[in-house]
């Protein structure tokens, strides 16, 4: 005899998100091209996206997560997109 | 009667007249103004009512207008005079009417409750609104130019009515009325009427909100204690926002640092957020200001360094930017800019974090404090200087009850009224038509959307996520006691499969809240409680005067003061905001309470003072349990014995009374949480006692005292006497079987169609002999017509109301309408008729009438309409044209198609005859004979009785509609269910005429012999007492009293019993009535109110030979009520091969029941095409005619062959011996 079916469960509850690792790059736009590596020893962090080689050191704390890196380095394209823009430097797009 | 007037403590040495202290007594008068004036369902009518008179208005208030602006479009025909026009549409006041009903002729007029029952209507009244409109054309000149139309009274929809609340139609009408209009004066309302049920909404219990809850976790956790509470704002539909704080366990923090950090979730954050860069974030950055937030006192090291690890954590975050960066980076934007981030954070923090703190501006340090007392009640958690909450105390518990319930749908549904506006104004302005608010404005929305949850119990919209299911059940009308309790009772939805037992469990706060008897046994124990005698629940006020007076009695605010004070004051919690601090708490909460108790201050708003914490806590939200106490001040009750004389003298219910006692602040409501700070006594005589000698006294400062101790008990768990001498398990017992009992369930049944108990909700196998198979498919559509309405009632021929009585049975009508008789029951071993758990019965007393019962069954159908013009007619079904005709008799219809109040019905015979035509085109090509199809109801074939009465009217669709009662008389006969009131069920195993039974000396004879063997085990001491009480009151013509917590006792008992005559015990010298020989052991004899409960053999009584079977898998079918087979299941196989018996299973269960024959291919293994006519035998797989043969098989065995073949495996029935190698070759070839 087959159980018979019961009430549909309700949806398992949704656990908090984790935090990303991976992100899109803002060289090649690759969506999960950018890992970060965090050096404890030096406090040095560096993102690189492995599809076009791009990357980005930086100095960490001990607080820091790939998103810290991450994000310092979007905000320096900024800055230096933003300086392109005045015209008063040019070339460091690779910062 | 037995005690209380031989002693009597009070009469003692009291001093002057005018303040002569009152006795226990007394509080009775107490207890009967309150149910004089609230009644049993109070909770139900405040709730209801505090929902019609303001949440809806607020409801309506808080929407905000809709604002419509055309989509600009390129319209080359029409050049507008204006730049832009903008429609504005505000509802305003609404407006309710009473109970209204539309007949199908337009025709309006108002409805009674018996109309709503009785035509299955649902009793709803119309809801309007002002609606204004406006219209502001902008120029090309920025000039504005508005038209403002007043649309007054618009219709939005129905909204059903909680009987006797203040919208009702017999709302207040006298007794005299009540019966006029068809109605019981013993009924108490407090449920809806919906499609002709009566429907109730049961309580759901959740958990406080705004509330902080510190935990500790389990070890090896990765944390070691969690902060947690669950924010949500006044009047927000939206779901709470939680937050969590949490420390570290030692040993998880990795690199070996300090160890315990303190972090918080904050919404929309992905990561945990430690607490100093939230600080940080808030614009509070020196560690300082921040430790100042948290710890108050510096010089308390422990706790600070508590908070070292955090600070040197959060030691790289130095300003607050580079904290709202760092948490905005965490947050659902990636990618962004930091100014972006920057900015989410902040809006994060201002309005998600906390909203019940604010979700304004410059709500930071406001914020900050809060959060900081988060972290201050965790790290004294981790401290230890406090235990961890308890989740299961009541305290931290809210009820909501059919006003919030409802409020939340109306909410809801008027959110999509608007939206439906909105989108219908916005099409119509795009399309250049005019805005008519008429249609834009669908009342259906309301009407259908309040009906559908109420009629279904799943509260919110329809196949959509997170309803909750039975939320409103069908108003249970088995006896009067069962409809009570049905009405107070509440639900925990927690899962049942939950193992976790704490939940279930009885708590100490629930004390005079919920009774600690009654709840069901099995899954949903401990999980549906039922409310306690004298429970209120609160409804609800507003915040805003307690907040005026705290601002008026000198409370500081955060801008007021600096964090160095904190210590030395008392925090100020308003429904669990903290809003300031206060420097001379004692003075505060006595003026409160003295407020409070002249009623300038809401009676319901919860006063709490912690003293350790140094908290002051005030609550005036919606839900709490709170009950009503003497108020003791210096070991004296305020009420003195001239207060209850005044109130036993007045003149009319209204003047004085309830509301006059706690207005004079004699009594006042105390909350579960409140309670946790009053020292309570339980008795009055407890007072006496501490004042005449205080040493021995438990207490000396007594704060409030018990009304009685007996009001712990609910409504089911009130009519059992003495409970307080049996074992606790058999109360419940009792409090399930009440419920089953018969009786006079209302004093109106013979003027109801009897609802239905429970639906029968089962899925309809249909059933058909061969012939019908043809037409099965085509019924199975109608099937849920024939068994939709199934509605009994149970009433009782002579009930009488028990002899031994307890004082809250007079309030909750339990002489009036009783569900029982004072049986003589003997206790005695009598001819063995009467083991295990079985009675004997005098069949002279049931010749007599004794527990006979009215049985009542309706049944219900109508025309329906199929099509425009096609409708089905009742009428008597003719032979020659209708097809599909029933196997019972017609000839009990009239020529209206029914059978008419007086003839006696019985097995399956036609009671409603109603056909339906057929249209000539969907008669499948059969001789034309047939122009209709029967669709009669026929009576259920195991019953028979008399048609009682027949309602022949019309439904809310104007449809013609009939309701059939059929009654019967039950007369108790072996194998019918019988109860005492102490958990002692029993069915009867004999029935003796008077003369075979013993007799006492006296002649008296017993109605019922119990077995002695049900009293040790069971322990059901209560039941003994009764009987001797129940002898002495028979005997003095009077009523006992057993009403639990009392000072009667059995020695009192006995005197009295002795006095009379009697054996002291209740023991009596018996003789043999088939022998006429003295009983060797003397019996306990004397009377015992019995209760009939509604099992009935006649009811269950059920054997089969041969009858229908399952289409699909040709086995019996199920359940007595379709003549369905008896299961002869695994185990009593076992039995037969454990007799050796295997050849016998095989010929029952084989051969004479589920034999097929099948036509196997002997290359394939499948089965092969047969022809018995023509002989002939195919595989067309295998092109195979010759190597065929026939195998007998179960026919499940075939069926799941083909199920498999259906799902491509293919089931090989292979008959001959498989040979290795060589055949297999073949087969692959």
């Amino acid at each position: 005899m087959g159980k018979r079916k019961s009430r549909a469960k309700p949806p398992p509850k949704k656990r908090m998100d984790k935090l990303d690792t991976v992100f899109s790059c803002p060289f090649c736009n690759h969506g999960t091209g950018v890992e970060c590596r965090i050096d404890m020893k030096n406090l040095i962090g560096e993102a690189s996206c492995r599809i076009c080689q791009e990357s980005f050191s930086t100095t960490v704390t001990a607080l820091t997560e790939p998103i810290d890196i991450y994000s310092e380095w979007i905000d320096e394209c900024e800055r230096v997109n933003n300086l392109e823009d005045d015209g008063t430097l040019e070339g460091r797009a690779d910062a | 009667m037995y005690g209380e007037d031989e002693y009597d403590p009070t009469v003692v040495e009291e001093e002057e007249d005018d303040d002569e202290e009152i006795t226990q007594e007394d509080a009775w008068a107490v207890i009967s103004a309150y149910f004089e004036e609230k009644g049993l369902v109070r909770q139900q009518l405040d709730s209801f009512d505090e929902f019609i008179q303001n949440t809806m208005q607020e409801i309506v208030d808080e929407s905000a207008d809709i604002e419509i602006r055309p989509e600009s479009q390129h319209n080359p025909g029409r050049q507008s005079d204006f730049l832009e026009t903008i429609y504005k549409i505000s509802f305003g006041q609404i407006y309710l009417s009473k109970p209204m009903m539309t007949e199908s002729d337009g025709e309006t007029a108002t409805l009674f409750p018996k109309a709503a029952r009785l035509r299955n209507l649902t009793y709803s009244a119309p809801l309007y609104v002002d609606v204004t409109k406006r219209i502001i054309k902008k120029g090309h000149d920025l000039e504005e130019v508005t038209e403002t139309q007043e649309f007054t009274k618009v219709f939005i929809g129905k909204v059903p009515i909680m009987l006797r609340s203040s919208y009702c139609t017999v709302y207040q009408n006298s007794e005299k009325d009540l019966t006029e209009l068809g109605e019981c004066p013993y009924d108490q309302g407090g449920y809806f009427i919906i499609n002709g049920s009566e429907k109730v909404l049961i309580a759901q219990e959740k958990m406080s909100t705004n509330h902080v809850y510190v935990f500790k976790k389990r070890q090896p956790n990765k944390y070691a204690y969690v902060a947690e509470v669950r924010s949500m704002a006044e009047s927000q539909n939206r779901p709470p926002s939680s937050m969590f704080v949490r420390m570290l366990s030692r040993t998880s923090a990795k690199g070996g640092s300090s160890g315990q950090y303190i972090r918080a979730t904050l919404p929309y954050i992905r990561t945990e957020i430690p607490i100093i860069i939230v600080f940080r974030a808030l614009g509070f950055v020196a560690d300082k200001d921040i430790l100042e937030h948290i710890c108050y006192d510096f010089s308390d090291t422990q706790m600070m360094e508590l908070l070292r690890p955090s600070l040197e954590e959060a030691f790289v975050i130095q300003n607050q930017q580079v904290a709202l960066d760092y948490i905005g980076k965490r947050g659902s934007t990636v990618g962004v800019t930091r100014e972006k981030r920057i900015k989410y954070a902040k809006e994060i923090l201002q309005k998600e974090m906390l909203p019940h703190v604010g979700v304004g501006e410059y709500c930071e340090t406001k914020k900050a404090y809060y959060f900081g007392y988060i972290i201050h009640r965790l790290l004294l958690c981790a401290l230890g200087r406090r235990p961890e909450d308890d989740r299961d105390h009541y305290g931290n518990k809210r009820l909501d009850l059919a006003g919030p319930l409802l409020g939340g749908l109306f909410r809801m549904l008027f959110r999509k009224l608007t939206r439906d506006v909105r989108a219908y104004v916005q099409k119509c302005v795009d399309n250049g038509k005019d805005v008519n608010l008429q249609f834009a404005i669908k009342a259906k929305t309301i009407t259908s959307g309040l009906k559908y949850s109420l009629a279904t119990g799943n509260w919110g919209q329809a196949n959509a996520a997170g309803t909750r299911a039975g939320v409103s059940q069908v108003l249970n009308r088995l006896t009067y006691a069962s409809t009570l309790s049905h009405l107070r009772r509440l639900n925990s939805p927690i899962g049942r499969e939950g193992k976790l037992a704490k939940p279930r469990q009885l708590h100490n706060s629930h004390w005079g809240m919920m009774c600690p008897a009654e709840t069901p046994e099995g899954q949903a124990c401990g999980l549906v409680k039922n409310l306690a005698l004298m429970v209120y629940i609160t409804v609800g006020s507003a915040a805003n005067p307690i907040l005026e007076f705290l601002e008026e009695w000198s409370t500081e605010n955060f801008e007021e003061i600096s964090p160095a004070v904190i210590p030395q004051s008392t925090k100020i919690f308003v429904n669990g905001c903290w809003v300031g601090i206060h420097r001379n708490p004692d003075l505060l909460v006595k003026t409160l309470r003295q407020l409070r108790r002249q009623v300038d201050v809401n009676t319901e708003v919860g006063v709490i003072r912690d003293i350790r914490l140094k908290e002051l806590r005030l609550y005036t939200d919606y839900g709490r349990c709170s009950r009503p106490l003497f108020i003791v001040e210096k070991q004296r009750l305020l009420i003195k014995k001239k207060d209850i004389q005044a109130l036993q003298l007045r003149e009319s219910p209204e003047d004085g009374g309830w509301h006059d006692l706690v207005s004079k602040g004699f009594i006042e409501y105390v909350d579960t949480e409140e309670e946790e700070t009053t020292m309570i006594s339980m008795t009055i005589n407890d007072l006496v006692s501490a004042r005449l000698n205080p040493e021995e006294a438990y207490s000396e400062t007594y704060t409030h005292c018990e009304i009685h101790p007996s009001l712990i008990l609910g409504v089911c768990a009130s009519i059992i006497p003495f409970p307080d001498h049996n074992q606790s398990p058999r109360n419940t017992y009792q409090s399930a079987m009440g419920k089953q009992a018969m009786g006079i369930y209302v004093t109106n049944y013979q003027l109801r169609m009897v609802r239905p108990c429970s639906y029968f909700l089962s899925y309809v196998y249909l059933l058909f002999f061969l012939q019908f198979v043809i037409f099965s498919l085509q019924l199975r559509l109608y099937s849920f017509l024939f068994f939709s309405q199934d509605t009994l009632a149970y009433v009782l021929y002579y009930p009488q109301k028990p002899l031994v009585t307890t004082r809250a049975m007079e309030h909750l009508h339990f002489r009036q309408l009783p569900a029982g008789i004072n049986a003589i029951v003997a206790i005695a071993c009598y001819s063995g008729y009467n083991q295990e758990d079985s009675v004997i019965m005098n069949q002279s007393s049931i010749d007599r009438g004794f527990f006979r019962s009215l049985f009542f069954r309706s049944y219900r159908d109508e025309e329906k309409k199929m099509g425009t013009l096609v409708k089905e007619d009742f009428g008597r079904p003719n032979r020659e044209n209708t097809m599909g005709m029933r196997h019972g008799s017609y000839d009990k219809l009239d020529d209206d198609g029914l059978a008419p109040p007086g003839t006696r019905v019985s097995g399956e015979d036609v009671i409603i005859g109603k056909t339906t035509p057929i249209s000539q085109d969907d008669s499948q090509g059969q001789a034309s004979r047939y122009t209709r199809r029967d669709h009669s109801t026929s009576l259920r074939h195991s019953e028979s009785g008399m048609v009682d009465q027949v309602l022949l009217t019309t439904n809310a669709d104007g449809l013609r509609f009939v309701k059939v009662r059929m009654r019967s008389v039950r007369i108790p006969q072996i194998g019918d269910k019988f109860s005492s009131r102490h958990g002692q069920k029993g069915t009867v195993g004999m029935t003796y005429t008077q003369e075979d039974m013993p007799w006492t000396v006296e002649g008296i004879t017993p109605d019922i012999i119990v077995n002695p063997h049900a009293i040790p085990s069971r322990m059901t001491i209560g039941q003994l007492i009764e009987c001797i009480m129940g002898k002495v009151a028979a005997h003095m013509g009077k009523e006992g009293d057993a009403t639990p917590f009392t000072d009667v006792t059995v020695d009192n008992i006995s005197k009295a019993l002795h006095k009379c005559g009697y054996q002291m015990r209740g023991f009596e010298t018996m003789y043999n009535g088939h022998t006429g020989r003295r009983l060797t052991a003397m019996i306990f004899l004397g009377p015992t109110y019995y209760q009939r409960l509604k099992h009935m053999v006649d009811d269950k009584i059920h054997s089969r030979g041969r009858g229908p079977v399952q289409i699909l898998t040709r086995q019996p079918a199920e359940g007595r009520s379709r003549d369905g087979g008896l299961r002869f299941g695994e185990m009593e196989r076992d039995c037969m091969i454990a007799h050796g018996a295997a050849h016998f299973l095989k010929e029952r269960l084989f051969d004479q029941s589920d034999a097929y024959r099948v036509h196997v291919c002997e290359r394939c293994g499948l089965i092969a095409i047969a022809n018995l006519k023509k002989n002939s035998f195919e595989c067309r797989g295998c092109k195979n005619k010759t190597d065929i043969v026939q195998v007998h098989i179960p026919y499940a065995c075939k069926l799941l062959f083909q199920e498999l073949m259906a799902m491509a495996i293919a089931p090989r029935m292979l008959t001959k011996e498989v040979k290795p190698s060589k055949d297999q070759k073949k087969k692959g070839a």
